[in-house]
């Protein structure tokens, strides 16, 4: 029995190589298309693209406050600011909450180094005043916002700032915004904390926090 | 017939009827399956009308499973869109609405709280996902804090396409990576491979109360998935494909999430990627996500 | 030309006149004569054998019925035990060809005859192999989804299908192998070269080559860390070559203390040398991959830290890790030893421990870390649950099976007179 090769083993060596490579090079396919694509609605050839509208939520009513009275359904009798702001002398120097002794009690007050007057306007109370003191209608309150917050105004204006509901292809449907004041009051307009929603309860996340707690309580017990 | 002879056939009788028991749950579990759909083949080589025949089985056999009415649809891939995503990490709060909305409109397994997309509590000034905290419940945002919702990064140098040994999973012209749920083998290689967590398996048949199911649906998105198959984030495309914005940034309150076309100059996510300062989850890896980070400051 | 082949029964002798097809039925029929009769022992063996596989069996189909949710998986550590033994049975394998390097490289005579020992432990081996991806698959019912032509098959982009190839390519090069030799033996004929020796050299190649796929599963993931080393493959092979000798040595022992092989001390002394070089191989890269991981004390080295240290209270791999090292370091000093091939206890101990050292240190020892902590930093421990213990032990069972009626077929090869050709 020997144990030379065969004749036929070299060959057979590189046929198989061959064969591999063959087999590789052909099975390197091009990458198969996932279907045929769909044109874009609405846009034929040249004609221009339908832009569904972007609705920019208003901002508030203008506000009025309740008083005691009572209508004659039962209802508070609401009035407007300048019922009770026409006959009072405007403090343009206000800017704490709790100097506040007759109205607005209880009102949360954390705007920076604003006066009250910054933005309320002292010409009219039914509406407020940009830095230049021309007078803009609560709705329009934007306007105001954009005034000192660039950065951020910048950012919603591209989308980039302020929650939206909709299509992100507005040729196909319109989209809703939030406006400033949807999230931030503007009397203390920090984001408020939130509680958390929707916590992982999957396996492997209680499994981790158990024994993350597990491993403080140690930890704190030997200090 | 000798003693041993016999004593054998009587082992091998006893060892047939011990098999069949044995065996006896797979019986059951195949009972449920169809010749229809163990034949069926890949997604991308079905004819319009093969596929046609499957939506409509699938959305017989939910409401067979489910009870409930599902449409099941096929929205392709538009030519001139590549979607791209961003994420505010200045203005996102940690609240997890995204990850709740997604584990709604997806369909998933209630009692496992599933859901694509898990949010990193991260220390400020740091980047370290060591010490970023899943799990944490107090009422947020902690001022030391950042948060930072991870999920599918739509890389377009996916790992987990490249290791699917049935080609069950691939990237599409719009840049979604999509499983054909038919198609996989439930191996989990890919589940390995991916390098933000962003896969997920079905460990179990999905469980979800028939007033919860989400009736639109796609079929490489949202249909409730079979046990035994991986399922990822597909950007909604459900809703993206037909131009609205994905359900996760629908929920979001703060406004922290950014979506749209990469290849319309005009669109909001490529002012983002132009005028914010941008980055990606572990860039050194070279899968080149779809998906961006930005601060405001 | 008269049958006188020593275990052979007048009713199902070979005919000579008849064609090869003929006889290889004749063949395989005998074969399953041979390998359901023997002693009590091997009665009893054999049922708890099928015992122990029948449980796994109806684990596995209840996996299949209620789905992988009843395993310790879950989606930060989508691999545990199966995956764990397959790495661990692809060495095996790999090693079960280590006595054909002496035999035929070097013309070792005497090996000739033990050599089918070592290729039939390859093919139990890769039995298990498919065993184990097999019942990790969340949908076995799929598998056709591989075939080429008919599934989709991601050559040559996915490890997983280089895999594929390599493993069953190796199984019936070795099938081919085993099967000649012992038709040839069957017929009363002298095997021929040409049709087994060729073979024989390649799957020295291939068995390298099954070993470093494997490793190129893991080390080419570039999001696992613990695993993207390119000493992956280099460590596959050496525990590879320790742990196969082992086993096989402790196979020629029970073979020649309870199946009346007769066989001189050769053979397994010059496994035991193969398994003295390979062992302190075995501990040098380990070496080498500790002081990497430790030194540059990165975050990518916190892996290493759960597996030998713990990590923010998670540490339940380190016992077995150091289990593993500690086995592994005595096995190679009793190994070292001069006589130990003489002193059968020391050196059963000795192949015994490595053996364990390996299949901790290639299974539960590199696939779980390579998950802690997930690629989100996230510390999720696994344990396996009991169904798994149980189709483990019921793929071990049905390997062992394999393993112990090739033998039992093959005991003819092992019981002719030294010397004599085969």
């Amino acid at each position: 029995m020997g144990l030379k090769a065969p004749l036929y083993f070299h060959p057979l060596v590189a046929v198989a190589f061959l064969s591999v490579g063959a087999w590789w090079l052909c099975a390197v396919e091009p990458q198969k298309t996932s279907g045929p694509a769909v044109p874009v609605s609405g846009s034929s050839t040249g004609a221009t693209l339908v832009r569904h509208a972007v609705n920019i939520k208003s901002g508030p009513e203008t506000p009025t406050v309740l008083t005691n009275a009572l209508t004659h359904t039962g209802e508070p009798v609401p009035v407007a600011c300048s019922t009770c702001h026409a006959t009072r002398t405007p403090d343009l120097a206000r800017r704490r909450a709790e100097e506040m002794k007759d109205f607005h009690q209880g009102l949360a007050y954390k705007h920076g180094d604003q006066t009250c007057l910054s933005c309320h306007n002292a010409a009219n109370y039914d509406t407020l005043h940009r830095a230049d003191g021309t007078s803009v209608d609560y709705p329009r309150v934007i306007e105001l916002c954009a005034q000192c917050h660039g950065p951020q105004h910048r950012d919603f204006q591209a989308g980039a700032h302020g929650g939206m509901n909709g299509y992100w292809d507005l040729s196909r449907g319109p989209r809703e915004r939030n406006t400033c004041v949807s999230c931030h009051d503007p009397h203390a307009p920090a984001y408020p904390k939130v509680r958390p929603v929707f916590a992982p309860v999957d396996r492997g996340a209680r499994q981790q926090h158990s024994r993350e707690q597990a491993h403080e309580a140690k930890e704190s017990a030997h200090e | 017939m000798t003693r041993r002879n016999a004593l054998k056939i009587a082992g091998a009788t006893l060892g047939a009827a011990a098999f069949a028991k044995a065996i006896a749950p797979i019986a059951e579990w195949g009972a449920e399956e169809s010749v229809d759909e163990f034949l069926q083949k890949h997604y991308r080589e079905l004819s319009p009308e093969a596929l046609a025949k499957v939506i409509t089985r699938l959305e017989q056999e939910t409401k067979e499973d489910y009870g409930a009415e599902v449409h099941i649809s096929d929205p392709r891939p538009q030519e001139g869109v590549k979607f791209g995503y961003a994420l505010n990490l200045s203005i996102c709060v940690g609240c997890r609405r995204c990850a709740e909305a997604c584990h709604k409109e997806n369909n998933h397994d209630r009692p496992s709280g599933n859901s694509y997309i898990r949010v990193l509590e991260m220390q400020k000034g740091s980047i370290d996902l060591a010490q970023g905290n899943v799990t944490y419940t107090h009422p947020v945002s902690d001022s030391e804090k950042y948060y930072m919702p991870v999920q599918c990064q739509q890389c377009d140098n996916p790992p987990c396409v490249h290791v699917c040994p049935v080609e069950a999973t691939w990237k599409e012209k719009d840049g979604i990576v999509v499983v054909d749920y038919n198609w996989c083998i439930g191996c989990r290689y890919c589940e390995a491979a991916c390098p933000y967590h962003a896969r997920r398996f079905n460990w179990t048949k999905p469980e979800i109360p028939k007033e919860e199911i989400n009736p639109v649906q796609a079929y490489l998105s949202n249909r409730i998935r079979p046990q035994g198959v991986m399922e990822k984030c597909t950007f909604c495309l459900h809703r993206t494909r037909e131009g609205r914005l994905p359900a996760c940034l629908e929920a979001c309150p703060t406004g922290a999430r950014v979506f749209g076309n990469l290849l319309d100059p005009k669109s909001e996510i490529r002012w983002v990627l132009a005028n914010k300062r941008v980055f990606v989850l572990k860039e050194e890896l070279g899968t080149k996500p779809s998906f961006f980070y930005f601060f405001d400051k | 030309m008269s049958n006188n082949a020593p275990v052979s029964r007048p009713r199902f002798a070979p005919d000579p006149a008849r064609g090869h097809f003929y006889n290889y039925v004749r063949f395989l029929w005998r074969s399953g004569l041979d390998a359901t009769d023997g002693s009590g022992w091997f009665y009893a063996w054999m049922t708890l054998l099928s015992a122990v596989a029948l449980v796994g069996l109806n684990a596995w189909a209840t996996q299949i019925q209620h789905g992988m949710g009843v395993t310790g998986m879950n989606d930060h550590v989508s691999w545990g035990l199966y995956i764990a033994n397959f790495t661990f049975m692809v060495g095996l394998a790999a090693g079960g060809v280590m006595m054909v390097i002496p035999a035929y490289l070097y013309h070792d005579e005497e090996m000739h005859d033990v050599v089918i020992v070592g290729e039939m432990l390859a093919v139990a081996a890769i039995v298990m192999c498919i065993g184990f991806v097999v019942v990790d698959l969340g949908r076995p019912d799929r598998v056709w989804h591989m075939l080429p032509g008919i599934g989709v098959f991601h050559w040559p982009v996915s490890m997983l299908t280089w895999d594929v190839l390599v493993l069953n390519g190796y199984l019936l090069l070795n099938l081919h192998i085993c099967g000649y030799l012992l038709y040839m033996r069957f017929i009363g004929r002298t095997p021929n070269p040409r049709w087994y020796v060729p073979f024989v050299f390649i799957s020295i190649v291939w068995a390298i080559s099954i070993h470093t796929v494997t490793a190129f599963l893991y080390c080419g993931l570039g999001g696992r860390p613990f695993w993207n080393t390119a000493l992956l493959a280099p460590r596959f092979l050496a525990s590879a070559f320790v742990s196969g000798p082992a086993f096989i040595i402790l196979g020629l022992q029970i073979l020649r203390r309870f199946a009346g092989v007769q066989m001189s001390d050769r053979p397994i002394s010059i496994l035991a040398n193969i398994m003295r070089v390979t062992i302190l191989i075995n501990l040098l890269m380990l070496a080498s991959e500790v002081f990497t991981e430790f030194y540059s004390g990165t975050s990518h080295t916190s892996a290493a830290r759960y597996l030998y240290f713990g990590l923010h209270g998670a540490h339940g791999l380190v016992p077995w890790i150091w289990t593993s090292v500690a086995f592994c370091v005595i096995a190679a000093v009793l190994l070292l030893r001069p006589g130990v091939v003489g002193h059968k206890v020391q050196l059963t101990v000795a192949c015994v421990l490595a053996f364990v050292a390996v299949w901790i240190e290639k299974g539960m020892g590199l696939i779980i870390p390579g998950f802690i902590p997930s690629t989100l930093h996230e510390l999720v421990e696994y344990t396996p649950s009991l169904i798994e213990w149980q189709i483990m032990a019921g793929v071990w069972a049905a390997g062992l099976l394999v393993y112990t009626i090739a033998l039992k077929i093959g005991l003819p090869v092992l019981t002719t007179k030294p010397g004599a050709k085969h």
